[in-house]
């Protein structure tokens, strides 16, 4: 039990850690990115290329795809700021479908449609407990995760940036019209995410299934971690990609119910809505 | 001279233009009012000015600089400040986060506070907290942060009871004082033809009067046709 739990837990680490993103962009940017997962992946598969057919040493191709899908991440904000600054968040969103598939065709395209050689930047165990290795990249991810929320919540609380952000998400005509500039702090928050993400799967990657479709679909469990978090506290997304993980984790092990492993972030969403929306039901059912 | 002038602006909405060809000068030092009835395109007009919509035709100069095709931001690096109508505080933002957003430096935002003593108490409440008074406090607070040379204030009053608005009144009189043109759109239309040089009244998206301000306080006929106006003029 306890090896499956813990298998799952760096899997929980980037689920938690790429809602803390979504999170991020629902709240600040007014957008359910599609493609959040998708340009982490990109810049992940650049960086592999790089390394393994430009040579590159792997911290400088990893520095490169990581930036990269910043870059990537902050040109999508750029057209969300320029023409659908007004749009509705639904529109906002549905125009992330379009960079969630480009990315995913161009990477077949460059990058053929098998798994990447990925070299591993972390290697080895960490620790043992309770006679179970846990391997440095769980280690790591999970910090990460955590470390990402407390810098966003520090961030959004406690800076001049923060405040303005905050202003800007909640009233953006008012904080325009004192002077905030809303385009290049959206675009910032977008580019910020894209390097979160990608720096969450460079690290995962080496680990996981990572053909382009199985990293750019992390969207899914990534948004039923976020969700638990009503999307807007980075703190319930990390809890919830880490549940989400371990859940994964135990249920792999367990033969008869391997199966709906596929469905989990399926279920976490179907019950964390009837949950939510249990006093309504209630009600209307009096 | 430093001035804010509009010259035969026309702002529309969908379906057409809601206010057509107004010009007017805000000149620093005082209060211009510009009043009428709803639906008369006030709102809009210095939504115009500020750049919340983009005007559909006429100018807008700031300094002899025209301004109508800069951006919202751009605008009030100029040294335009534009107070929505309705309460245009940021609710889950405490009162010195909103005041933060102006206040440069840690003077300003004591001399901001300063002046609001009711706002001392309340300082780290988040603005949905207060009431509607305080809240419009903020607002006046932080207009006097940001320091504006021109300042368009849509209908502080809105939802006040009267006797609350007329304490926020002095405060607008100090800003102008204090060097800023202000365009005061105001429903309370005596209170605010009482402190402003220049007034317009606009009626049916058109100018049915524009002159000094106290010719319509002595003569309520004046005003009366001026309200009026639009649809006859
Ligand atoms: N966002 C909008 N879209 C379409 N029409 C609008 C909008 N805002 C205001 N209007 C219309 O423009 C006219 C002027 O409104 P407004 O500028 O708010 O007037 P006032 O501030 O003088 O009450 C009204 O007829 C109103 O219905
Ligand atoms: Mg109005």
């Amino acid at each position: 039990m306890l090896q499956g739990a813990l298998a799952g837990l760096a899997a929980g680490g980037l689920y938690a850690a790429l809602a803390v993103c979504l999170t991020l962009m629902s709240r600040l940017v007014r957008v359910v990115n599609f493609s959040q997962a998708a340009t982490g992946m990109f810049g992940a598969f650049v960086a592999v290329w790089l390394v393994t057919a430009a040579g590159l040493p792997i911290w400088l191709g990893s520095v490169l795809g990581i930036l990269l899908a910043g870059a990537l991440s902050a040109a999508i904000g750029w057209i969300a700021a320029t023409w659908l600054s007004e749009a509705s968040t639904t529109a906002r969103s549905a125009m992330t479908v379009g960079p969630l598939l480009l990315l995913i065709s161009l990477s077949f395209i460059l990058f053929g449609n098998k798994p990447q050689p990925f070299s591993p930047i972390l290697g080895g165990p960490a620790f043992e407990f309770g006679g179970v290795v846990v391997s440095q990249v769980t280690v790591v991810m999970v910090l990460l995760a955590v470390v990402v929320a407390v810098a966003v919540q520090l961030i959004l609380t406690k800076t001049a940036v923060g405040t303005q952000l905050r202003a800007l998400s909640e009233r953006p005509t008012t904080a325009e019209l004192l002077g905030i500039p809303s385009k290049p702090l959206s675009i910032a928050v977008w580019a910020a995410t894209g390097v979160i993400s990608a720096i969450a799967i460079v690290i995962v990657a080496p680990s996981q299934s990572n053909d382009a479709t199985s990293l750019a679909m992390l969207i899914v469990p990534a948004s039923a971690a976020a969700l638990l978090g009503g999307f807007t506290r980075p703190g319930l997304a990390v809890v919830g990609g880490l549940a989400l993980g371990v859940l994964s984790g135990l249920v792999a092990q367990i033969e008869e119910v391997a199966l709906i492993r596929n469905f989990l972030p399926f279920l976490f969403i179907v019950v964390l809505l009837l949950w939510t929306q249990r006093k309504e039901v209630w009600d209307s059912a009096r | 001279m430093s001035s804010l002038v509009v010259d035969n602006v026309t702002v529309s909405r969908g379906a057409g233009p809601v206010i057509a060809n107004v010009s007017l000068t805000v000149t620093p030092g005082e209060v211009t009012a510009l009043v009428g009835p709803n639906g008369a395109g006030k709102t809009s007009l210095l939504d115009g000015i500020s750049g919340v919509v983009g005007v559909s035709g006429g100018r807008i100069v700031l300094d002899g600089d025209p301004i109508e095709k800069l951006s919202r931001v751009a605008r009030v690096k100029r040294g335009l400040l534009h107070i929505e109508q309705g309460r245009a505080v940021f609710p889950s933002l405490t009162v010195r986060e909103n005041l933060s957003l102006t206040a440069r430096t840690g003077a300003d935002m004591d001399a901001a506070i300063g002046r609001f003593p009711e706002l001392e108490k309340r300082i780290n409440s988040p603005a949905a907290l207060l009431s509607g008074g305080e809240q419009q406090m903020v607002v006046l607070a932080r207009a006097f942060a940001a320091k504006p040379r021109f300042l368009l204030i849509d209908e502080m009053s809105l939802g006040l009871a009267p006797v609350v608005f007329m304490r926020l009144l002095p405060y607008v009189e100090e800003l102008a004082q204090s060097g800023a043109g202000v365009l005061l759109v105001e429903q309370f239309t005596h209170l605010a033809l009482g402190i402003a040089r220049e007034a317009l009244v606009v009626a049916g998206g058109k100018v049915g009067y524009h002159g000094p301000a106290s010719a319509l306080r002595d003569d309520s006929e004046l005003l009366h046709r001026a309200y009026l106006g639009g649809s006859a003029a």
